[in-house]
């Protein structure tokens, strides 16, 4: 199965969809909250060029935002 | 395949559209993006008329719940109309996937979307640095100076979200004052964290992997400076998604779609329009949602009336078939 790794804010709608995306479809993820864990987010920002949130990472290949189309296709859904 | 009436968007227009376009057993389809307009990434909000408090999720989950309890109404989602043009028996609209749909009456409800500053960097540095969206990124700038364009309610919202947060926060307005409530104007300016910058034209976004700084035209001095900070959040209003009806409707400079406050009409018979992408003055979720209601009575009307007018198509046309074919 893929290691699926989010990176989120609490506040951030985007991020909540892209989670119920998962649940939805059963995909086990780890949920990291860059608002709290500086540790994260200096890990997002060096593994994806990003600073903005949802940053979705599947077996290291990374997703920005909550594109529905981009994950399904590296989760082959 | 012909539908009665095509509503385009679903925010509180299109789906207030879209549940009466049911009531009234109209063949329907909507064509959006998404559900719950430009609200969908509010924190919390507190005016809609019924609902004390609920995020911007949580509104457009119950905008969508309503409109898909009308079994009836197609809902095509993600999908986006790109143009309009007129077809024989009413509309033809294209869409980004490739799809054509053609419908008797239109109801354009695409609402509006954030204005860009239009400068060098911007585009470079989306989502490197350059946010639309403090709700969901303030926390990403711990720790660091960030600046907020725009001197209105929105751009004061967003110092407050990054209150918390950034290290020092520069408010730019390119007008001479903020035009934002003063309560909230007070409340920021006892912050030693921000500096309010007025009279500013900002010129460029600058950066290497993520952004790094600003450059600014001080209209006070009529020197550039610069800003050295890590995120800019633009704040500077919003633009009609009007785009793609090109020139078959009336539009104002802004770009917004105008109609007759009494009905939605459009210049375009059978085009009606509501919400933010038309020229009512006040955007909010409950007036659009009002508006998107008599769009959708005034094209039910329009429908009735075209049907009754096609016998007398008929006879004109001395026993060939009507050239309208309701």
């Amino acid at each position: 199965m893929a290691k699926v790794t989010i990176y989120i804010t609490p506040t951030c709608v985007y991020c909540k969809m892209t989670k119920e995306f998962f649940k939805k479809h059963n995909i086990a993820y780890e949920e990291k909250d860059v608002s709290v864990d500086d540790k994260a987010r200096e890990e997002m920002a060096a593994k994806s060029g990003q600073l903005g949130v949802p940053v979705v990472d599947i077996d290291g290949k990374i997703i920005a935002g909550f594109d529905k189309e981009a994950i399904k296709e590296l989760l082959k859904l | 395949m012909i539908y009665d009436i095509i509503i385009i968007g679903g925010g509180p227009a299109g789906a207030a559209a879209g549940v009466y376009s049911a009531r009234k057993k109209l063949k329907t389809l909507v064509i959006t993006d998404n559900f719950g307009g430009q609200s969908l990434v509010s924190d919390s909000i507190e005016n809609w008329i019924g609902v004390k408090k609920m995020t911007g999720l949580e509104f457009a989950k119950m905008l969508e719940e309503h409109v898909r309890a009308h079994e009836d109404v197609e809902i095509k989602m993600p999908e986006r109309a790109v143009s309009v043009k007129e077809a024989e028996n009413g509309y033809e609209i294209s869409t980004d996937k490739n799809n054509i749909y053609q419908s008797k009456a239109l109801i354009v409800t695409s609402g509006g979307r954030r204005r860009r500053l239009g400068v060098p960097g911007e585009d470079k540095f989306g989502g490197r640095g350059v946010s639309y969206c403090s709700t969901c990124d303030a926390p990403v700038f711990r720790n660091k100076p960030v600046a907020v364009i725009g001197g209105g309610n929105a751009g004061l919202e967003v110092v407050i979200d990054l209150m918390p947060y950034a290290s020092k926060i520069y408010l730019i307005s390119n007008k001479e004052l903020l035009t934002g409530d003063p309560s909230i104007q007070e409340e920021i300016k006892k912050s030693d964290k921000t500096s309010v910058i007025i009279n500013a034209d900002i010129q460029e976004i600058l950066g290497d992997k993520f952004v790094s700084g600003l450059k600014y035209f001080d209209k006070n001095d009529n020197q550039i400076k610069e800003l050295k900070v890590g995120g800019v959040f633009v704040e500077i209003g919003s633009v009609p998604n009007s785009e793609f009806v090109k020139v078959l409707v009336k539009k104002n400079q802004a770009g917004e779609i105008i109609v007759d406050h009494k009905t939605g009409a459009t210049s375009q018979p059978g085009i009606f329009a509501a919400g933010d992408v038309t020229d009512e003055i006040y955007k909010q979720n409950s007036i659009s949602a009002g508006d998107g209601v008599t769009a959708l009575l005034s094209a039910y009307n329009y429908l009735l009336n075209i049907k009754k007018q096609s016998p007398a198509l008929t006879e004109a046309t001395e026993g060939k078939p009507a050239k309208r074919n309701f």
